[in-house]
Order: structure tokens, then sequence, then C-alpha cells
């Protein structure tokens, strides 16, 4: 059993420990005695979505964004029809507000995004930073919470036909009005939340994992890990805010 | 304006000989209140100072270098005022300033030295202009305080005024862009390491030219971003420095290098040459003799928390401070470089002056403790976020059976101390900041009998 992980634009986006999701990823997979291939695409290389099973994309400072809207963007309709026909993607902060319409700049500049998703930011005064507890409306691998940390000035809103991933209980999430938090779409997931996301959260990596290998026809279930140490550091955040 | 001075300078003084009076501690509750009576009184005050303020800052090594420089100013008999370390917001310099000026405003010392936090170089320019201000670096560090590090630089190169003359280090790109199209800059590097290399794989800041954007070649990587770099699209590259350390190389007593002559410094790690020639560069533009920099470099006695050695019960323990990836990363090298058998404590908090974000224990280098060459024995957690740092070592690869949490401190060092030691064995105990000084306070009250405090500095 082999799965292919795209890290797409790892010299550009990695900010907030990203390399912790793709760590997560690895060994989660490992562990199992599922080979990963990790490809790490920088600007410029050819990418073909058809080879992928796992995409993710995480988050930058401004100036290195706007490098990357470009070079993806003559590759969007390629990424969407990947997208409808159930590709995996993780998407963090500034990739995933990337996947929307356009963000629209403190000046009133619309940039425009991959226009993949209907979703839209817009930039924000202050920054919402902090730790964050978000609830999910369904349990995944019996858990049903999130935890990580924010820290974006950007406020993305969903249009009417996007489910949000979860519900905030403590922190801002998407934009700090609806208490919504990230998107799910099929396989692609959305959030503002790193910490990094998957170490701590590893119902998600354990589910994005999953849903490739269904994908692909390799299986329909995961053998169980010990994971006293992931739920330990991720109860002890929703400790945090009880104290 | 001349009432609302006098009137902070004697409530900030009163307060200040209270506080030390009762034996608390606690520089910057004067400095609030005294800046809210004159919001001016730190111009007010630096202004006295007969030759003028130096400033230091940057994400790594403000600390050293600012203490560095303090004891080749000693050696050559000047006279300074500094703050203490993490005192270097603007309510912290108001408070070193007022515990350093008489009734009458005049201060003790003639030369005014400051570390000062990359945010606060802002309001701090608008008082004060300073004489010289030297930039040390900038690495990735407790990002959700300042937002993201191009803002930060941005920031600093937009706030020094120009009369300002400055200090820059040469090697890492985003510190010398900002001495470029400026006069009056001095920059000071290393031409190479023992442990240069010619390619990286560290997470690194600064990959793309500040002036066009392109990716910056490198001819020689010393750690981090800083290294012999230049941009083939504008031209932009390592200015040459005014002072460049030549053959350095490092032992059990510390770093050696040459520059006119031979000079030495009792402290680890090569991010403590750049430290160095920092202050060694500074203290050449104050006009300070070679003699007495050598001598101030040669005495120097390394800081509560850096390097800082403890004797426990049946064993020997380093404390040093950890704050972000390249410092951390730095931190390992050194252990992996021992060639001992391995013991840690690590005390993460994610209190403000942490950072409230850890994300940044993802981009350190863990993995080094996990290779197959290193024997570590022992890995204890600790701190408010000891189950992210567990966390994070398990994911490096170390087996799960070496990893302890231990919330309690207390417990956590005695963890330490029952442990069977071995021979050829290091123990090290790497706190963040928050945690450093309650870590230090049990180290010191260790009854073994070897352990002295050593005396505060001003």
């Amino acid at each position: 059993m082999r799965l292919v992980i795209y890290h797409l634009y790892p010299d550009l986006l990695d900010l907030y420990g990203d390399r912790g999701n793709i760590l997560a990823l690895s060994a989660r997979c490992r562990w199992r005695g599922i080979e990963v291939d990790i490809r790490r695409v920088t600007l410029g290389d050819p990418i073909d979505f058809s080879q992928a099973d796992i995409l993710f994309l995480g988050g930058g400072s401004d100036r290195e964004q706007s490098l990357l809207v470009e070079d993806l963007g003559s590759r969007a309709k390629e990424l969407a029809d990947s997208i409808e026909d159930g590709l995996v993607i993780l998407t963090i902060c500034g990739g995933y507000q990337l996947l929307g319409q356009y963000y629209q700049t403190g000046e009133g500049k619309k940039i425009p995004g991959l226009k993949i998703l209907d979703l839209y930011t817009i930039a924000g005064s202050k920054r919402l930073i902090g730790n964050v507890v978000a609830e999910m409306n369904e349990e995944v691998f019996s858990l049903n919470t999130l935890v990580g940390f924010e820290n974006h000035s950007g406020k993305t809103y969903l249009g009417p036909g996007l489910q949000p991933l979860a519900k905030i209980i403590r922190g801002y999430g998407n934009n700090g009005e609806d208490k919504q938090e990230g998107v799910r779409y099929k396989n692609v997931l959305g959030t503002y939340l790193h910490g990094p996301l998957l170490p701590k959260n590893p119902h998600i990596a354990d589910w994005m994992i999953l849903s490739a290998l269904k994908r692909k026809g390799l299986g329909d279930s995961l053998a169980l890990l010990d994971d006293t140490m992931e739920i330990n550091a991720h109860r002890a955040i929703i400790a945090r805010f009880k104290e | 304006m001349k009432l609302r001075f006098w009137l902070a300078l004697w409530v900030g003084k009163i307060m200040s000989i209270t506080i030390k009076v009762l034996g608390r501690k606690g520089t910057t509750f004067p400095g609030v209140v005294a800046g809210k009576i004159c919001p001016q009184i730190i111009g007010l005050l630096a202004a006295s100072y007969r030759d003028g303020t130096v400033i230091i800052t940057g994400t790594n090594g403000k600390t050293t270098s600012n203490n560095l420089l303090a004891s080749i100013l000693n050696a050559a008999g000047k006279k300074v005022t500094f703050n203490r370390e993490g005192a270097n917001m603007l309510t912290g310099i108001a408070g070193a300033l007022l515990q350093n000026a008489s009734f009458t405003g005049t201060p003790r010392a003639s030369l005014l030295l400051l570390e000062v936090d990359e945010a606060t170089i802002p309001a701090l320019c608008k008082q004060v202009t300073p004489r010289l201000a030297v930039i040390t670096n900038f690495f990735r560090d407790q990002l959700d305080r300042y937002g993201e590090l191009d803002t930060t630089v941005k920031l600093v190169k937009d706030s020094l005024p120009a009369e300002t003359e400055l200090i820059l280090n040469a090697d890492d790109p985003l510190v010398a862009q900002i001495g470029t199209s400026r006069s009056g800059v001095y920059y000071y590097g290393v031409r190479s390491l023992p442990v240069s290399k010619e390619e990286s794989s560290e997470t690194r800041e600064g990959r793309y030219c500040a002036h066009c954007g392109n990716e910056l070649c490198y001819e020689l990587f010393h750690y981090g971003q800083l290294g012999i770099y230049e941009c083939r699209n504008c031209g932009f590259k390592r200015p040459t420095p005014f002072i460049e350390a030549q053959e350095a190389s490092q032992d059990e007593n510390g770093i050696s290098f040459r520059i006119d002559g031979d000079y030495r410094v009792a402290l680890q790690g090569y991010y403590n040459l750049y430290n160095a020639l920092a202050a060694f560069c500074a203290a050449d533009r104050l006009g300070i003799e070679r003699k007495d920099i050598r001598r101030g470099l040669l005495e120097f006695v390394s800081d509560a928390g850096r390097m800082e050695q403890f004797a426990l019960k049946n064993c020997d323990v380093t404390l040093t401070l950890v704050k972000n990836p390249t410092g951390f990363n730095q931190v390992l090298h050194t252990l992996a470089d021992m060639k001992k058998s391995l013991r840690l404590l690590i005390a993460i908090n994610d209190l403000a002056a942490d950072g409230r974000d850890i994300s940044w224990l993802w981009d350190v280098d863990f993995e080094i403790l996990a290779s197959e060459e290193l024997d570590i024995r022992q890995l204890v957690c600790s701190g408010l976020r000891a189950e992210d740092m567990a966390l994070r070592l398990k994911y490096a690869g170390i087996p799960e059976g070496k990893i302890l949490i231990e919330h309690s401190l207390e417990k956590a060092v005695e963890l330490l101390e029952t442990y069977s030691p071995v021979k050829e064995e290091a123990l090290f105990i790497l706190p963040t900041y928050t945690v450093l000084f309650p870590m230090r306070a049990i180290l010191v009250g260790k009854k073994t009998g070897r352990n002295q405090v050593k005396g505060e500095s001003a």
C-alpha cells in the first residue's frame, strides 16, 4: 500500500510549524505499514494532480502568497476537477483563503483567488490570535473536537452552499462573528488552525488517510494506534479553557 | 511640560526606591507610572547622557551582545547605564533610566546602552535619536506578538533615524538590506565557520531578496539564513564587513577568532561569536581601543540561563534558555557535538513573554535527538505545554518509553536527580523564558553547597 502526498510550496508556505502536519501524516501511515511518498512541489514545478492522494497547502506571509497565486492559478481547473473526484486536501490559513473567490485588502482591492470554493476573505483590522477549541457535528474516530492555534487578520465568509468544518467553542474561527471554523467540501478541508493541526488532532489525520485509501480502493478501515500522547495533548488544550 | 517631567521623575524614583527597599524585583512598574505622567520621560532622561545612546535590537542575542559591550566599556573605564534582560520595552527602559538618574535628573553614567525589543523601536525612536543602533539578526520568534517577520523588519527599518549610525550583521540578508542606500553603516560578519555548509535543510527566513524578490543564492550557509549570499537578479549581496572574523574555532573553554589579532570569549555556540562581533564592532565605533575590547571579551562571564552550570546531587546540569527554532537548533547541535550520553529536561510555557503560539516547536530539528549515534537516556517534559513537547518528541522519532511528562518543575528536576547516572553523561535543562527564573531558583536552592548565586546586574 502506498500513498502519494504532495506538499505544495513548502519553501514559501512554511509558517507556524506546518511541517508538523506532514510529519503526522507520514508517521501515521508508516506505523500502519502504509508506504508514503512525499513530493515537495515548488514554484514552476510540474504537478500532476492525478498522481496525488493527499495534497497539503499551508500558510505563508502575504508577499510569498501572492507569488503562488499566479503559479497555481494556471492549474486551477485541473485542481477543481480533482477535488470533484475526491482528492484529499488540507489547506491552512493562507492556503485556505486561496481556495476562495477573492481576498479583499484593507484598501478595498480584490485579489482573485483560485475560485474553487464559494468563500471569500476580507482583510480585518486586528489579528485574531489564540488557542481554539471547536466542535464538529459528528464524531470522527471517536473524537468530535478540534484544537489548535489561530493567527490571522483575514476574515473568511462561507457561501450558503458550504458547510464549516466545525463550530467555535473558544476562539475566533473564520471571522470572529458567525462561530464557524474552516470549511469542509467533499474531501477538502480548510482551516485557520495550526498548532500544527494534525499531530494534536490525530482523528483528522486518520480521516484524511482513510479517505485517500478508500478513493484508491485500498481499504475501508485503519489499524488502531496508541494515541495516548496525542489525546493528552488534545485534551490539555480543552482543559486550559476550563481552568 | 517641565512640571510633568519633574513630577514623573520624582514619583518614578520614589517608587523604584520603595520597591528596592521592599526587596521586590520589578523595574517596569515605576516606568509605567512615570510614562503616564510624562510620556516623553525616556527622551528627556536619555538626552542627558554625555556619550549618547546605543541600542541593540534583533531577534536573538540582544542580551548577550548588550552585556558583552558593557563588559568591553567597563574594561575601558566607561560608565554605562543598561537595562535588565527582558525589560526591553518602553516601560522597562523608563524604569532603568529612573533607577540610574539622580533626583535632579542627571545620570550616573555617561553612556546609555539599551537592548530594545524589535516592536518597541518605532516608539523609542520617536523620543531618542540613538548614536548607534546594532541589529543582530531576524528570526521567527513569537509571531503572535508581532505578526509576520516581514512586518517586524520593515517596522525597524522605517523607524531608525538617518543620523543614527548602524552596526549590522552582514551575514543575515534580512538585517544587511536595512543598510542599503544609507550612509554610516558598519557591517560585521564571519567568512566561514567550521560548521558552515554549502547546502542547508534548516527552516530559514529571508529566502528571497528583499529588493527584488528573487531567490538568494548561497556560497556558504553558517546557520539559519546566515551565510555568504547574493541575489543574481539585482546584485544585492552580503556587504563586505568592516569587522570580519577569521579562523573561528571552538573548544571547551569558549570560542577563539582572529581579526587584527587573536580574541577569545568564554561562550559556547557560534551564535555567540556573532554577539561578540556585534559588541566588537560597536565598541570600535565608540572609539574603544583594541586592548580594552580584547580584555572585555575575555573577562565576560555568561548570564543567568545562558549555558549556566549547577550542581545536583549526583551530577552537574547546564541551564540554557530556549525561545525560538534557530536558538533551539543551535543548542541541539551543541549537545549532539558533545558525543556524550544525554539527559534533558525541556520546559515549555506559553505565556505572553514565551510567545503564546508554541507551533514553533515543530520547526525545531528534534530529529537530531533521534539520531542513532546519540544516546538519549531520559527526556523529561515540563511546563504548561509539556504534552505538546512530548508529542513533538514522539513524532521526531524518540521512543515513547524515554519521554516523561511532569508538570511540577520541582518534581521534574527530581526525576533528573534520581535517575541512575553513567560516566560521560551530560544533563541539560532547557526552559522557555517564563520557566527560566523559577527553574533557576530551584537549582540555586539545591543544598549541595556547590552552587552560588551570582550578583544581579542592574
